[in-house]
């Protein structure tokens, strides 16, 4: 009875708190947050395995009703083609094909190694997926690739 | 017990008497726990937020404007796609047949299989949407068919089916 000595509960939470802190800004400093994008998007599934380079991307959105959005990754390349005002936007409405073109040429002049990809919406209706491709061909863009969510089954 | 014992006692003395009998030594020790649970609170949001899945994407190349390129009538495989989501092929001048979507890939497989300088055109429907284009060059891709090419869907495209599937 007098030998069982009661053992401290407190226990030291300063290491944990280290760690955890640690792992705090690690998940802060890496955390990119989505910008909210004009274009929302639906994206059709396959089972096509490769992945979206990360950088040098040019977008095109083609959305739901056939509208078409034009966005690069760089900041200071969307300053060069859109203007400082739109410095901060992933993706800006292009009016038409003809200045989807000249846009897309501008670009790719800025920056040659861009490479082109489509994201477009289920319910994209293929016409106009169709004209975009024909957009891409006669700015000699033969090599682009089509975003989408890997099929899980 | 780290940073627990803080305050030195030398100097304590040095300070006037009055005040050393007034001064209870507060403790050092924080219950950390609140912080912790905070702490933890925050790296779950971080967690939880951060994107790890990058999108897939499927590449396509176009053939350097218009080039034609002469194929053999016999390994063409014609895909036809209507914008009510049926599907028509045919080989060659074959007359087109329908062929629903599970079946496709058992098709293609068999015919890539038979003939692998098998060259394929995927037609589809303008009112068609996206979404079936890449359905059907996904099966195309699992069927490891990689070379194809996409072309303009017109009337002569309607008129073969529907003459087809009437005579």
């Amino acid at each position: 009875m007098a030998k069982k000595t009661r053992a401290s509960v407190i226990i030291d939470m300063t290491p944990m708190v280290d760690v955890c802190m640690l792992l705090l800004t690690f998940f802060m400093l890496t955390t990119q947050f989505r910008p909210p994008s004009e274009a929302e998007v639906t994206l059709p599934v396959s089972h096509a395995a490769f992945k979206l380079p990360e950088s040098n991307v040019m977008t095109i959105w083609v959305t739901k009703d056939g509208s078409l959005f034009l966005g690069v990754d760089a900041q200071q390349l969307r300053v060069k083609i859109f203007g400082e005002e739109n410095k901060l936007r992933p993706s800006v409405k292009v009016p038409d094909k003809q200045t989807l073109a000249d846009l897309m040429v501008r670009a790719r002049i800025a920056n040659p190694k861009l490479r082109t990809v489509i994201r477009g919406d289920k319910g994209t209706p293929y016409g106009v997926v169709e004209d975009v491709m024909n957009v891409l061909q006669q700015v000699k863009i033969t090599r682009f690739s089509l975003v989408t969510e890997l099929e899980t089954k | 017990m780290a940073g627990a014992d803080v305050a030195q006692p030398k100097k304590e003395r040095k300070g006037s008497t009055k005040k050393a009998k007034k001064l209870h030594r507060v403790s050092a020790r924080v219950d950390l726990t609140p912080m912790v649970d905070v702490v933890m609170l925050l790296i779950t949001f971080f967690m939880l937020t951060t994107v790890f899945t990058t999108p897939q994407t499927m590449e396509i190349n176009l053939p350097p404007d218009e080039t034609p390129v002469e194929v053999g009538e016999s390994s063409l495989l014609t895909l036809r796609v209507m914008a009510d989501g049926s599907i028509y092929w045919n080989m060659g001048i074959e007359r087109p047949q329908r062929i629903t979507f599970s079946d496709l890939r058992p098709l293609l497989m068999e015919r890539i299989a038979s003939n692998p300088k098998l060259i394929t055109l995927v037609k589809v429907q303008r009112d068609g949407t996206f979404n079936q284009m890449v359905d059907v060059m996904d099966e195309l891709g699992i069927a490891r068919i990689t070379r194809f090419s996409m072309a303009p869907f017109k009337d002569v495209d309607l008129k073969f089916i529907q003459k087809g599937l009437g005579g």
